[in-house]
């Protein structure tokens, strides 16, 4: 049962590592909170839903073009609401939150509700790994964890579109001026923190069904995850990821189940008591943030 | 002087055409049932289309007399949202509050998904004397409440399902595995909500203690639980032969999928929402052969040849919204509530909710559930014969994607199948 714990923990850890890197990223980079995350992620989901089965479009395409619309959407929000409340940390916070609570409460309304709401696994079947089942799309996320994160390293290193996103994150007037547009740079830091939250919708809904209330719990989950880790640290959030992942695992196995969620929560008060800018927050000093 | 007297002329013939053909006009004032529940949850929404189902049909044939008149039925709904994960009970009160007193509603049906907020709001409901006659919330704990203070929350009727005779279909079902195959190892997994976690407390006690089952382990999982793997790796390990889970979040469905990705060789036999309805085999990839599942009331997305009633419900229900019901749990027993309201208030000949009430306590109505009539904790009785009681519906999912009723035994139509890979101990 150990062996099993620990592979159903790395899995869990992928997941959450999945979930938050979107809203890191675009915290990292633009310094906007984006509290609509977890309404992409739902909203990427249905959108994927609503191409296969009422526009009859294949599988992998809906996925694509869901993601492409929900990064869309991303530049979108922050084109349209964003700019004008940009630096004004709670009217960021109030303007992404209400259209998340919007995007949600919209499906919610118009009765997008019951299982027939849901995903195929992209491969439907099981695996053996050191005497644990374990399904074929599970591992299917981790392997698309690691690639997105590989990817995000090889985007900010070696791609002149990614060194502008780090002069921004290290820091935005210095930026300005070697001629970093800072407001294209936080559009596209938004589009793609929300095509990152795409991506994980694809692959992870798979696992159950697609439900409006989820969203509320994704955008806890990135939070959780960012605040343990230190928020806008890439770093730090795949530590962090890792850390709660194997607690509530191991927690569910030899303690009980239902104390699962109390070791997250008891996680971000050590936290924040203990080092109020995340394990691997970096916000007070002047250094880069990926 | 010609034009002004013109004019008034035609004013006076533009009322007129107004009263005489303005449906409404003259008609009564029609009689308001509010719908306070979680209508963004499958259960709250097919809940409120079964409600308007019966509300056009018992329109449709002139309404509800009430004296010398016939009066239009008119349904106002509000979301509470308790059935989310962190939303506090006083959020649902308010909204249970806020329709009563905007939209003066004669009864209530259907009510609050979560037995917390059904509890707390029975003060309100005795307070502003509206009948309530509710349809999700479980927990018997509201009848014991009726019951030690009948003349202050007597409004408070309940059709669906209690923990108490879910227990009595579970240990039934259990009863027939453990006869059939000689299981007798079970996990119990529930939700952490008032009505499943009292729902696995009782069955354990009352049944499974007393049977000589073995429960190798009882777990609670907070609501928005997304990942199983350790209870199904304990279920392997310490050999149970049977889960009964007790569930009713969507995620519940990852379960189901989990615990055919990690093979795990038991039965699953007990109670989870996404499993309930017709759709689930196409969710769960045509992969839940064998699994057993209390509908928990007849006509809630399952009917009977036996009951001819719940058919006509289930086709007039998909004729009507052009989809089929799905939830396990509500739809039934709120369409029933319509007629049973309409009734009393035929019978009390009055909208006076003390006489609503009195009336509702004498029911005694052949409907789509069975034969519904309360006790008096105002719960509807449920056991095994539907020309005595309301009857629930214990189905199993052959591997032809088909669902059969397999308890009770007097409307089952068949018998419990082990899914491949299964054999019995016996």
């Amino acid at each position: 049962m150990l062996i099993g714990t620990i592979i159903y923990a790395l899995i869990n850890s992928v997941i959450l590592c999945l979930i938050a890197m979107g809203f890191n990223l675009t915290f990292g980079i633009s310094g906007v909170a984006n509290f609509a995350y977890g309404a992409f992620y739902i909203l990427s989901a249905y959108t994927t839903w609503i191409m296969i089965n009422s526009f009859h479009l294949p599988y992998f395409l809906s996925v694509i073009f869901s993601i492409i619309f929900t990064m869309a959407l991303g530049a979108l929000m922050y084109q349209v609401v964003l700019k004008r409340v940009r630096g004004q940390a709670i009217s960021e916070v109030i303007a992404t939150f209400a259209i998340g609570l919007s995007i949600l409460e919209l499906f919610r309304y118009f009765g997008f509700v019951g299982f027939e709401y849901n995903l195929p696994p992209f491969i439907d079947a099981s695996v053996v790994i050191m005497g644990t089942y374990v399904d074929v799309q599970r591992i299917i996320i981790v392997i698309a964890g690691i690639i997105l994160v590989l990817a995000l390293w090889f985007f900010t290193h070696n791609t002149s579109l990614g060194l502008a996103f780090r002069g921004i994150a290290q820091d935005e007037r210095t930026a300005l001026t070697f001629g970093i547009d800072s407001d294209k740079i936080a559009t596209l830091a938004v589009s793609i923190g929300a095509g990152f939250a795409a991506i994980a919708a694809s692959v992870i809904i798979p696992l159950g069904t697609i439900s409006p209330s989820d969203g509320y719990d994704i955008l806890i989950k990135a939070l959780a995850v960012c605040i343990i880790g230190g928020l806008g640290s890439t770093g730090g959030v795949i530590f962090a990821s890792f850390l709660i992942g194997f607690a509530e695992r191991f927690t569910d196995t030899f303690i009980g189940s239902h104390w699962t969620m109390i070791v997250s929560l008891a996680a971000i008060l050590i936290v924040l008591i203990v080092k109020p800018s995340g394990l691997f927050g970096k916000q007070k000093e002047l250094e880069e943030r990926i | 002087m010609k034009f002004s007297k013109f004019f008034t002329v035609c004013m006076l013939h533009a009322l007129l055409f107004f009263f005489i053909f303005t449906p409404g006009v003259w008609a009564k004032k029609p009689i308001v049932i509010g719908v306070p529940t979680s209508i963004g949850f499958l259960e709250g929404k097919e809940c409120l289309k079964s409600v308007q189902l019966a509300v056009e049909e018992i329109n449709e044939k002139g309404g509800v007399k009430v004296g010398n008149e016939s009066r239009m039925l008119k349904v106002e709904s509000l979301d509470i949202r308790d059935a989310a994960p962190g939303v506090p009970v006083p959020e649902a009160l308010l909204g249970i509050e806020k329709l009563i007193l905007e939209k003066k509603p004669t009864a209530l049906v259907v009510g609050p998904f979560r037995s917390e907020a059904l509890m707390a709001a029975m003060d309100i409901i005795a307070k502003y004397k509206v009948p309530l006659l509710g349809t999700i919330a479980m927990s018997p704990a509201s009848e014991g409440k009726i019951k030690k203070n009948p003349e202050k929350y007597k409004y408070i009727f309940r059709l669906c399902l209690n923990a108490k005779y879910l227990v009595k279909y579970l240990a039934g079902t259990m009863g027939f595995i453990n006869s059939q195959f000689g299981f007798n190892k079970v996990y119990i997994m529930n939700q952490d909500v008032a009505w499943a976690r009292k729902t696995a407390e009782i069955v354990k006690k009352v049944y499974f203690d007393k049977a000589g089952w073995e429960v190798v382990g009882m777990e609670s999982y907070p609501t928005g639980t997304s990942d199983f793997s350790s209870a199904l790796m304990k279920v392997k390990a310490k050999g149970a032969q049977v889960i009964l889970p007790i569930f009713d979040m969507p995620q519940s469905g990852i379960l189901v999928k989990q615990w055919n990705a990690m093979k795990v060789p038991s039965l699953m036999a007990g109670f989870i929402s996404p499993l309930a309805g017709p759709s689930a085999w196409k969710t769960f990839n045509k992969k839940i052969e064998g699994a057993i599942n209390v509908n928990f009331e007849m006509g809630s997305a399952i009917s009977s040849d036996k009951i001819p009633l719940s058919k006509t419900f289930v086709e007039s229900y998909e004729k009507r919204w052009g989809k089929k019901l799905e939830a396990g749990h509500g739809p039934a027993p709120s369409y029933e509530s319509v007629y049973l309201l309409a009734e009393a208030i035929e019978r009390a000949n009055s909208l006076d909710p003390d006489a609503i009430v009195e009336e509702l306590e004498k029911t005694d109505r052949q409907g789509v559930m069975g034969r519904i009539k309360f006790d008096e904790g105002h719960q509807t009785v449920y056991d095994m014969d539907p020309d005595k009681a309301a009857v629930a519906a214990v189905v199993q999912w052959t591997d032809a994607g088909k669902r059969t009723i397999v308890f009770p035994p007097l409307i089952a139509e068949g018998k419990i199948k082990l899914p491949k890979g299964l054999a019995a101990v016996k």
